[in-house]
């Protein structure tokens, strides 16, 4: 009798303990919240690269090449997130091309486009040898990373930029773009 | 005297101004054109890791030389170590030289020494303050490779190979000029793009 009269209310508060902690954890939130996906990046071979630039469109199309080892490819990276959150939604395409390593196109690519807040598409170059892929983009071009490229509807270069961007002339040849395309 | 001070100040403004012009005279990622291939290389002179003073002259090849820009911290440099090593080595005994530059402003002799000496790449390495030799050569990326042949004509630039994976390497492009050039043939393919890291000039 006296055994039941301590264990059964022991029990009780034990039980009643167990029910309510979760639920305290979830009041404050102290739970590990479920961590955002990584961006998808696609791998593009260097066929495929030249079919994205080359097919008819409705908007003018800003390329961006990089890597994840380019200091100044990093450096930029915030702006060009600003440029596509002012011009993506209403009137350019932008996608962004990574020639790091097909290895990285899970890690290193995709946790850097996350840290970037980056959504614009993002492509990782698939090729044993870029020279193909450099020579259709610009046979001036030497490989050297960032380079940007700005095409018309038509497929045509109308502004490319070797190094990092200068954000306001970047803009203007955007805007130039833009217009044309609109008047057509 | 207020006039004095005027003339100061004008020709203050006009001295930063200038200054401000001539460095950004250059935008930001132009690199000048390489030489033509074919084109006569003139000797320089660089100082080394140790900081002595270096000729072109006093390191090349009696059958030719390769300049190989290269860097400490760029990966895709550094995924040519092994092989660039392997490339001197082969080649010393062909007559061959191979020189290193490096011209990254942030990269100095003390850390491209330690570097050399972690991954083993026993040819000599020069500095190059101020880019100039990168400048004169057109050399835009690391690793990025010249082959003068004795008489330090350029008879190919660009890439060592196809791949910074080693594994994947399908078109060794420097050694098939190297040993074209040893074998007293043309070089058939004179120039393929090198892929790297952009070289950081100062």
């Amino acid at each position: 009798m006296r055994f039941t009269k301590v264990v059964i209310p022991i029990a009780l508060c034990i039980l009643l303990l167990s029910f309510a902690a979760p639920a305290q954890r979830k009041k404050y939130g102290r739970a590990a919240k479920p961590q955002a996906p990584l961006p998808v990046v696609s791998a593009i071979d260097t066929e495929a690269l030249k079919g994205l630039i080359t097919q008819q469109r409705q908007r003018p199309l800003l390329v961006n090449f990089w890597a994840t080892f380019c200091d100044p490819c990093r450096d930029e990276f915030p702006d060009l997130v600003k440029i596509d959150k002012d011009y993506r939604p209403n009137s350019l395409d932008f996608v962004t091309v990574s020639l790091d390593d097909i290895d990285q196109i899970k890690t290193d690519v995709p946790k850097f486009l996350s840290s970037m807040k980056a959504t614009m598409p993002a492509y990782l170059l698939n090729t044993t040898d870029p020279e193909p892929a450099i020579n259709f983009i610009d046979r001036r071009w030497q490989g050297d990373l960032p380079a940007t490229y700005l095409y018309n509807e038509k497929g045509e270069v109308v502004y490319k930029h070797i190094g990092r961007v200068n954000t306001a002339e970047l803009r203007e040849a955007i805007e130039k773009a833009v217009k044309k395309s609109d008047s057509q | 005297m207020r006039a004095k001070n005027l003339s100061i100040l004008f020709a203050a403004v006009f001295v930063i101004a200038g200054a401000v012009l001539a460095t950004g005279a250059r935008a930001e990622g132009e690199v000048p054109a390489p030489p033509a291939i074919g084109a006569t290389i003139d000797d320089f002179t660089l100082p080394d890791v140790d900081n002595k003073d270096r000729s072109l002259k006093s390191l090349d090849g009696k059958n030719g030389t390769v300049l190989l820009f290269i860097a400490v911290q760029c990966p895709v440099s550094n995924a040519y170590n092994e092989r660039m090593a392997k490339l001197a080595e082969d080649y010393k005994a062909k007559g061959i030289a191979v020189i290193g530059i490096n011209s990254n402003v942030a990269e100095d002799a003390a850390a491209v020494k330690a570097h050399a000496a972690e991954h083993k790449l026993s040819f000599p390495i020069l500095k190059d303050p101020g880019n100039k030799i990168a400048d004169r050569l057109g050399a835009s990326v690391t690793p990025e490779a010249y082959f003068l042949d004795a008489n330090n004509k350029l008879l190919y630039h660009g890439r060592i190979d196809n791949s910074r994976n080693a594994a994947q390497v399908e078109s060794n492009d420097l050694r098939n000029a190297l040993d074209s050039a040893i074998s007293g043939k043309a070089v058939e393919k004179t120039e393929a793009k090198a892929f790297g890291c952009s070289i950081k000039r100062g």
